[in-house]
């Protein structure tokens, strides 16, 4: 039957296409709510320009978080083990392997001092559960610097690239950082090709999640210590650091979390956790650079 | 040519709705996947008596937690008494398991059930944008909690808490506490971080943070709790306590660590990297022995 709308056929299919077309849209609207209730300052899913746009930006132009100030330990963690210089032999939340456990036994501070190694509970994977104060700065636009005044150290993490073949060993290794926690969308076709704009060229995905921490993995280390009493990591070992900042609506601090994972084939039986968390304060103000002290908490 | 017109013009409205069946599943992909079962990489250094090590805590929750006798656990009320979700992860050293929690009517999500193993406490997380209740509503072991996606950190406040400890050794957490829970996934790791205010018992922010590990073979087995009669394992009508200054055991910790007793019972200052100093020149008791340690685990 034909009427002012058309055909039966073609009407249903009329009908369809508004409701389909109405869904789309209100699909799309909730999508960009969706990214506005995460803490997103762009409301809009980025046009594919915009992601290409974004992709040349500097990891210091990309930051998504502003890791930069000063900040202090705040040491709810494991205070014994921080605040002092704990007994030897005292392992007890290390998943330390015999091996691992007999090097520990051997720990001798005054030869540490004596023979030049007063810093090995300052490397990498042990430098930020000493206490101190942290100044986090960008030295250039691909490389993010914290200075430690625990032990006067420097850690550099790199963004982009890893670290080269020639690189030796140091306290503090080699760091690669970057931006993580972003997901695209499958940018397949449909048929297993890369999608194409009309001018045949390549769309990336439209990014469903951006990046949001700060992830640092650490490799070329010099063997050191995991604690102040001798627990031992080797020059095998992997630290994996997430770094995240957030303030608390309730005391108004500004907070940095660190969660490292150790791994260590050598020494332990399973990876470490570590969570150390930090303060921002507003300026210098309390920096305090010590030496390495093999016997001392910082 | 018109039949081709016709055929596309036909195919149209089923690519739409193709599209519509899509969108949602998409959708529900823009947060990060924290459900599952979760293994536990938590160590728990708070088990002495006597030891308030790295807690803000001010004169009158140190005044509280003087008082607390570790037979208490052995009281009829207490034997099958669950930690809250901030508090038990912790010290239970227990298996986690994170599923959606649903609208009964309606099936659509509203939020987020967390599952502890060692008693079995459980704390719904609703993200459906609902108030919280009245200031005057029940308050529970686990609270009332809301909360919303921090890009792929789900982020949380919990009121509403019955009083508890931040400890197993009875250092307390008051029911005015507010919580803020922030949970992340990165990899295959679990980062959960809390931050508990209590202006009854604690200067300023307590923060803590732990781990877990992706296991989808987990299983949580039940956790039957018996309450065993009152009298059956102490006198009955009586509760072990500590007077006020009157605890023997408060300083055992201190001393066996080699800790300036005072230090041993927090506060915000001793959370400081400055606080080093001050201990350097804090007494110690004489120390029995230096390998305390060996007692745990």
């Amino acid at each position: 039957m034909e009427t002012k709308w058309g055909s039966a056929p073609v009407r249903a299919g009329r009908i369809l296409m508004f409701a389909a077309a109405l869904s789309v849209v209100l699909a799309a609207s909730l999508t960009a709510q969706d990214f506005g209730a995460q803490g997103r300052s762009n409301n809009q899913a980025p046009a594919p320009q915009n992601v290409q746009n974004r992709a040349t930006k500097t990891p210091r132009v990309a930051a998504p978080q502003d890791l930069t100030g000063y900040w202090v330990s705040e040491v709810t963690e494991l205070w014994r083990y921080r605040m002092m210089v704990p007994d030897k032999n005292d392992y007890e939340f290390v998943p330390l392997n015999p091996e691992g456990r007999k090097v520990a036994d051997t720990w001798d501070p005054a030869k540490d001092q004596a023979s030049g190694n007063a810093c090995k509970s300052y490397g990498a994977p042990g430098i930020l559960q000493v206490p101190g104060r942290l100044h986090i700065y960008w030295q250039d636009d691909n490389t993010l610097r914290m200075d430690i005044d625990s032990g006067t150290q420097t850690r550099l993490f790199h963004f982009g690239g890893s670290a080269p073949a020639s690189e030796a060993p140091t306290w503090q290794g080699f760091s690669v950082a970057s931006w993580e926690g972003a997901e695209n969308v499958d940018t397949r076709d449909g048929q297993g090709g890369p999608i194409q704009d009309d001018a045949g060229r390549l769309i990336p995905g439209r990014p469903l999640r951006q990046a949001d921490y700060l992830k640092v993995v650490t490799t070329h280390l010099r063997p050191g210590y995991l604690q102040k009493n001798g627990i031992p990591y080797s020059g095998n070992a992997t630290l994996e650091e997430e770094f995240d900042t957030f303030s608390d609506p309730y005391s108004g601090s500004t907070w940095l979390t660190v969660a490292s994972v150790v791994t260590d084939p050598q020494y332990l039986i399973e990876p470490l956790f570590i969570h150390v968390h930090f303060k921002k304060i507003p300026d210098e103000s309390g920096w305090d650079p010590t030496q390495c002290r093999a016997n001392e908490p910082r | 040519m018109r039949s081709t017109k016709s055929n596309w013009k036909m195919k149209v409205p089923w690519f739409l709705l193709l599209l519509l069946v899509m969108l949602p599943g998409r959708m529900a992909r823009a947060q990060a996947d924290i459900l599952g079962e979760w293994s536990p990489r938590v160590y728990n250094d708070g088990v002495d008596v006597g030891d308030y090590t790295g807690i803000p805590l001010n004169e009158a929750g140190r005044l509280r937690a003087e008082t607390w006798h570790p037979d208490q656990i052995d009281l009829p009320e207490n034997e099958c008494r669950p930690h809250p979700i901030d508090v038990g992860l912790r010290v239970s050293v227990s298996q986690l398991r994170i599923i959606p929690e649903l609208d009964p009517e309606t099936q659509q999500q509203v939020g987020y059930r967390l599952h502890v193993a060692w008693q079995q406490p459980e704390q719904v997380i609703y993200t459906d944008g609902r108030p919280h209740p009245s200031p005057n509503a029940p308050h529970k072991w686990s609270g009332f909690s809301t909360g919303h996606w921090e890009g792929n950190t789900l982020v949380y406040t919990t009121d509403h808490l019955k009083e508890a400890y931040l400890t197993r050794t009875g250092v307390p957490r008051s029911s005015k506490s507010t919580v803020t829970t922030r949970i992340h996934r990165y990899g295959n790791y679990l980062n959960v971080t809390f931050i508990i205010n209590d202006p009854a018992y604690l200067t300023g922010p307590y923060i803590r943070e732990y781990s877990w590990v992706y296991a989808p073979d987990q299983v949580i087995a039940p956790f039957p709790c018996e309450i065993i009669p009152d009298g059956t394992i102490l006198p009955a009508g009586s509760v072990p306590n500590f007077l006020p200054g009157k605890n023997d055991i408060l300083y055992n910790f201190a001393t066996e660590y080699g800790i300036p007793p005072e230090a041993a019972l927090g506060g915000a200052e001793t959370l400081s990297p400055d606080y080093i100093k001050k201990l350097k020149t804090m007494k110690v008791a004489p120390r029995t022995t230096t390998e305390h340690f060996k007692r745990a685990g």
